[in-house]
């Protein structure tokens, strides 16, 4: 059997070398972290979670299987260690997606706003007021968009994942970026 | 013309779409504008969206995770080091505490150096040599603090102030020796 990347540092930290466990962590450490901060919205909860994540993942990780991916075997962890956050803590979650919070507000908070408006803005700048924006979009489409940007997952994978039909699926993340659109589109940005 | 339902705009970039509707998309895109433009609109956001913002993680996780699955034990050297200047701490504060003043280990030890012809004799009366010569040392110093600053300080503290110095140097030569031996 070959084994990537990820499995040949898997099998070295099931030997006991420690600093394959810290490669491992340093490699996955940005992705999980802005997964779950994206999720969960608030830093310390974040953190906390994404050390709750590692350690679990070191404590598991002799049932891994090595005829799957590592990344997709991890981020299932993720998620569900996320999604269990997020159902204990249900109220702080629904306060921050009430739709009396407006998108607009919070952007404009974040000062995104050039001289010049919108329409100017930097490619960078349009890309922070896009991701700003998906922060701010429910959670049960939030979450569909960043298991499918930001951890690359197909559909299929993410219907597996949540536990939803893959038509559901579809559909939710299909609303999402109907969402952002007019969001953007209202902005502006887009001119 | 009826314009496209967003949704197969959507399934179109996806690539979701049988042939047979991806030309028919195809082809109303071109000849329809307002669903050409939000087309347009979903590409940019599509392009955007694949690009994520990453967010910098604080470097405390790493740490305290790694502090938490592997906490740090003392290490055999430094149990041994601490052990060895415990000790040499404890004999000479009893020494200082009990015999300093009236010299008694010192007499003991001439004495018995002096009825020792062998070579423990010998060794017997370098280390009174030692003791005695220390002892003088340190009366000397609180002599010399005694005139210059006016201060009483006594023999006896001087002398423990730098036995603890001189344990806390040896603790750390003999800590560095058994770990550059270790590491060999």
């Amino acid at each position: 059997m070959i084994l990537d990347e990820d499995q040949v540092l898997i099998k070295k930290i099931l030997e006991g070398n420690r600093s394959s466990f810290e490669e491992l962590m340093k490699k996955y450490n940005k992705k999980i972290f802005g997964f779950i901060f994206r999720m969960v919205r608030e830093e310390e909860t974040a953190v906390e979670l994404t050390q709750d994540f590692f350690i679990k993942i070191y404590n598991v990780m002799a049932k891994y299987n090595f005829e799957y991916k590592f990344s997709t075997w991890a981020y299932r962890i993720c998620y569900n260690l996320v999604i269990d956050h997020v159902r204990k803590n249900q109220t702080q979650v629904d306060s921050l997606d009430d739709e009396s919070v407006s998108q607009k507000q919070m952007m404009a908070s974040e000062n995104f706003e050039s001289e010049d408006g919108f329409s100017h803005l930097a490619r960078e700048e349009m890309n922070q007021y896009v991701w700003k924006a998906v922060d701010c979009i429910p959670l049960k489409y939030r979450e569909l968009i960043l298991l499918r940007y930001l951890q690359g997952l197909k559909y299929d994978e993410i219907a597996d994942f949540t536990g939803l039909p893959v038509g559901t699926v579809k559909n939710r993340i299909f609303k999402a970026k109907e969402i952002l659109k007019t969001e953007i589109e209202k902005d502006g940005m887009f001119t | 013309m009826e314009c496209l339902h967003e949704i197969k705009l959507l399934e179109y970039i996806d690539a979701e779409l049988t042939s047979v509707e991806t030309a028919m998309v195809r082809d109303h895109l071109i000849v329809c504008n307002a669903c050409n433009e939000t087309y347009q609109h979903y590409l940019k956001l599509e392009s955007q969206l694949n690009l994520p913002l990453e967010l910098e993680p604080p470097s405390i996780i790493e740490r305290s995770v790694m502090e938490k699955l592997f906490p740090v034990l003392p290490t055999y050297s430094s149990v041994f080091a601490l052990i060895a200047a415990g000790f040499l701490l404890l004999v000479t504060g009893i020494y200082i505490y009990f015999d300093f003043a009236n010299n008694s280990i010192v007499q003991a030890l001439q004495l018995t150096a002096g009825n020792t012809s062998n070579f423990l004799g010998s060794v017997i009366s370098f280390i009174s040599t030692v003791f005695s010569g220390v002892y003088t040392v340190f009366k000397i110093l609180d002599r010399f603090i005694n005139v210059i600053f006016q201060v009483n300080i006594g023999a006896e503290i001087i002398g423990f102030t730098v036995f603890v110095i001189f344990s806390l140097i040896g603790y750390s030569v003999f800590r560095f020796a058994l770990k550059k031996l270790r590491s060999e």
